[in-house]
């Protein structure tokens, strides 16, 4: 398997504040990473990083052999950002945004239709697709928003709070479509969230956050051993206190 | 009930709010204070009369010492050989009243009206600029005429008494000289002059609201975050956001264009009901000369020049529009954001109604020039009274600043800033979880 994704000793600081302090790991084709931390442990500031949205201070990341720092312009073509709480533009038809974002990603038409016709599989929204995405409930524009982001199959898909927000059924219907577009399609998820029962129900392997470091990092199955935990929750509050 | 005014007031008066506030009140002041030195210069020289008196009897010099006695300060000339346009250049008059030869043997001996010519230096094509200095000489050097005729013939011949002196209209400009009243003469040219500003204000103001609001949503809702993510290069990102406002622009000038020429042609033929046809193709025909004698036309190249600016303008104004709106933070900042580009739509939009820019001075001068906007307001007066340096410098510094903004632009979009804030605000602002 090839590697999607390889941090190297990542660094940002916003002013005195050291957002990201020396993180590494590396994701592979079709695997699920989870970012677990706090408020404020510097998640969406690796995310943004890796989107190519923020500058990183110093290190580099690989996405499908292209640096971030090097050619962010490559990179954006193999990836697909979808940031915490993100909106769709509320103007269209589920349809028409789906068409706009992958006229984004594909010149030919007919790259572009297979493109769609995923996205509506996806998402299953059905003929809702035709109303007004201001029509949308927060579970059906989030569906869309995760449906726009893995349509193009990209080589890495980084989302931010996939399910924040989200009631107990949406949230599943989103963490099935993660886990078969990874196995389908090969592509890499990074995903961060406060939820550790997701992510210990999500991704195959994942990192404890803190203060811009990793405390741990592993398979859920490891971490739990490590920790002697029950729950990925028992081993965040172990990693975070230190105990 | 304390308690709730208390928080509604706290929402309501933020930091924004009191900058906006505090705009509207520099500008208030700064309109206050440039339309105060205008009205000050111009009550000055009303008190000033400029007297060209080729008669020179004791009549006319009687009159002369009686408007003197009236508290006028009359500066008078009586070189007949000298060229009226060069005369009033050197003596910086922008008005004066030429009492001819033999108009004491009309008056006095006669009993026919006297003629006098009116002369006037066009220097723009403000309304009120031409209103103010107009014919303050001759209608000083009419009344007093009148006045004295009426003491010394009172009951005579009445209908000669009321209006004993003829007014011929000479107005000069770029040089040339045309029988012509300055006043109507400015009239006829400004319907455009007069309906460009408005328009090119409206769609600054327009646009920039539009973008600004815009770029703000797609913010606000992460939609931007999508788009810089994505595949598509971020100067194609901002340039279809221009283009689209510029469009939009577009569309919304051709219809106030077409809307404003509408209701002023319907004005005009609402008041010309009742008027004599032939005369009234007789003046605009007699102006249109005077127009082409005085070179005061815009060539085709001109307005070529003028949709240039126009373009110039509004580019920079969007790229303004796009540079303020990532940086606003949420959406109810950007209500306020646009004040920036509204004062300096609207220091030279008003200015330019009731003064010639370009005859300004000092500092204020400078103020205005720096504003690039100012350059599009001034473009028809520069053409019209061949300033073609102002002009030329105006384009150029419309394309530097254009230039400057894109590069700010793209810079900005590449920037860690569109996501963080400014550098001084990093610290504790950023959502880093």
């Amino acid at each position: 398997m090839n590697i999607a994704l390889d941090v190297q000793h990542l660094s940002k600081a916003y002013g005195k504040k050291q957002a990201v302090n020396d993180v590494s790991f590396q994701i592979m084709e079709g695997e699920i990473f989870g970012l677990m931390g706090m408020n404020g442990a510097g998640k969406t500031t690796i995310l943004r990083m890796l989107a190519t949205l923020l500058h990183p201070d110093s290190g580099d990341a690989l996405i499908a052999g292209h640096s971030v720092k090097e050619h962010p312009e490559l990179v954006r073509a193999n990836i697909c950002y979808l940031p915490d709480e993100a909106g769709a533009y509320r103007s269209m038809t589920g349809r028409q945004y789906l068409e706009f974002i992958a006229g984004l990603y594909f010149k030919e038409y007919d790259e572009q239709k297979a493109c769609v016709q995923l996205g509506e599989e996806i998402c299953g929204l059905g003929d809702a697709l035709n109303r007004k995405i201001s029509t949308y409930s927060r579970g059906m524009t989030r569906k869309l928003v995760l449906a726009r982001t893995v349509m193009p199959k990209p080589r890495l898909a980084i989302l931010d709070e996939p399910t924040s927000g989200l009631d107990v059924l949406n949230s599943l219907d989103i963490r099935k479509t993660i886990r078969r577009c990874a196995k389908e399609y090969g592509t890499a998820f990074l995903l961060s969230s406060h939820h550790m029962q997701e992510v210990q129900n999500t991704a195959d392997r994942c990192a404890i956050m803190k203060d811009g470091v990793f405390l741990a990092e592993g398979t859920p199955q490891e971490l739990l051993a490590k920790y002697n935990a029950a729950t990925l929750e028992e081993v965040f509050e172990r990693a975070v206190n230190g105990v | 009930m304390m308690h709730l005014l208390r928080k509604e007031l706290r929402e309501l008066m933020n930091k924004q709010m009191l900058l906006g506030l505090l705009g509207t009140m520099v500008l208030i002041i700064m309109l206050g204070v440039i339309m105060t030195n205008t009205m000050s210069e111009s009550l000055e020289s009303s008190g000033e009369l400029h007297v060209i008196d080729y008669d020179d009897t004791e009549f006319t010099r009687s009159v002369i010492s009686a408007l003197e006695e009236d508290g006028y300060e009359v500066e008078v000339s009586k070189l007949v050989e000298k060229d009226n346009s060069v005369l009033m250049e050197e003596k910086d008059w922008k008005e004066a009243v030429l009492i001819r030869q033999g108009f004491t043997q009309q008056i006095l001996e006669q009993g026919t009206a006297g003629e006098v010519s009116s002369l006037t230096v066009l220097q723009s094509t403000t309304s009120m600029d031409v209103m103010m200095s107009g014919s303050t000489s001759t209608d000083a050097f009419t009344a007093k005429v009148k006045e004295m005729l009426m003491a010394e013939k009172l009951g005579e011949n009445m209908e000669f008494l009321a209006d004993p002196v003829e007014v011929i209209p000479w107005t000069y400009a770029n040089y040339n000289q045309a029988q012509v009243d300055s006043f109507a003469l400015v009239n006829s040219l400004s319907l455009f002059d007069r309906l460009m500003p408005l328009i090119l204000f409206m769609l600054i103001v327009l646009t920039a609201q539009t973008i600004i609001t815009a770029v703000a949503a797609e913010k606000t809702d992460k939609t931007l975050e999508t788009l810089l993510a994505s595949p598509i290069p971020r100067g194609h990102v901002i340039g279809a956001k221009m283009l689209a406002a510029l469009i939009v622009a577009v569309i919304y000038a051709l219809s106030y264009g077409v809307g404003f020429l509408v209701t002023m042609l319907m004005t005009v033929s609402g008041t010309g009901e009742g008027m004599d046809l032939g005369q009234a193709m007789t003046d605009i025909a007699k102006l249109n000369q005077a127009v082409e004698t005085l070179e005061l036309q815009i060539p085709v190249w001109g307005w070529m020049l003028v949709i240039l600016e126009l373009l110039l303008t509004i580019g920079i104004a969007l790229m303004a529009s796009i540079i303020l709106g990532a940086l606003v933070q949420d959406a109810k900042s950007s209500q306020n954001a646009s004040l920036p580009i509204l004062v300096c739509a609207m220091l030279p939009y008003i200015l330019s109604m009731i003064s010639d820019i370009r005859q300004m001075e000092g500092i204020t001068q400078i103020l205005m020039y720096a504003i690039p906007f100012t350059h599009t307001f001034i473009a028809t007066s520069c053409l019209r009274f061949h300033d073609m340096g102002l002009l030329c410098i105006g384009l150029i510094y419309q394309a530097v600043f254009l230039a400057l903004m894109t590069a700010a632009a793209l810079k900005l979009y590449r920037s860690d800033i569109l996501f963080i804030g400014m550098p001084k605000r990093k610290a504790g602002k950023e959502k880093a979880n």
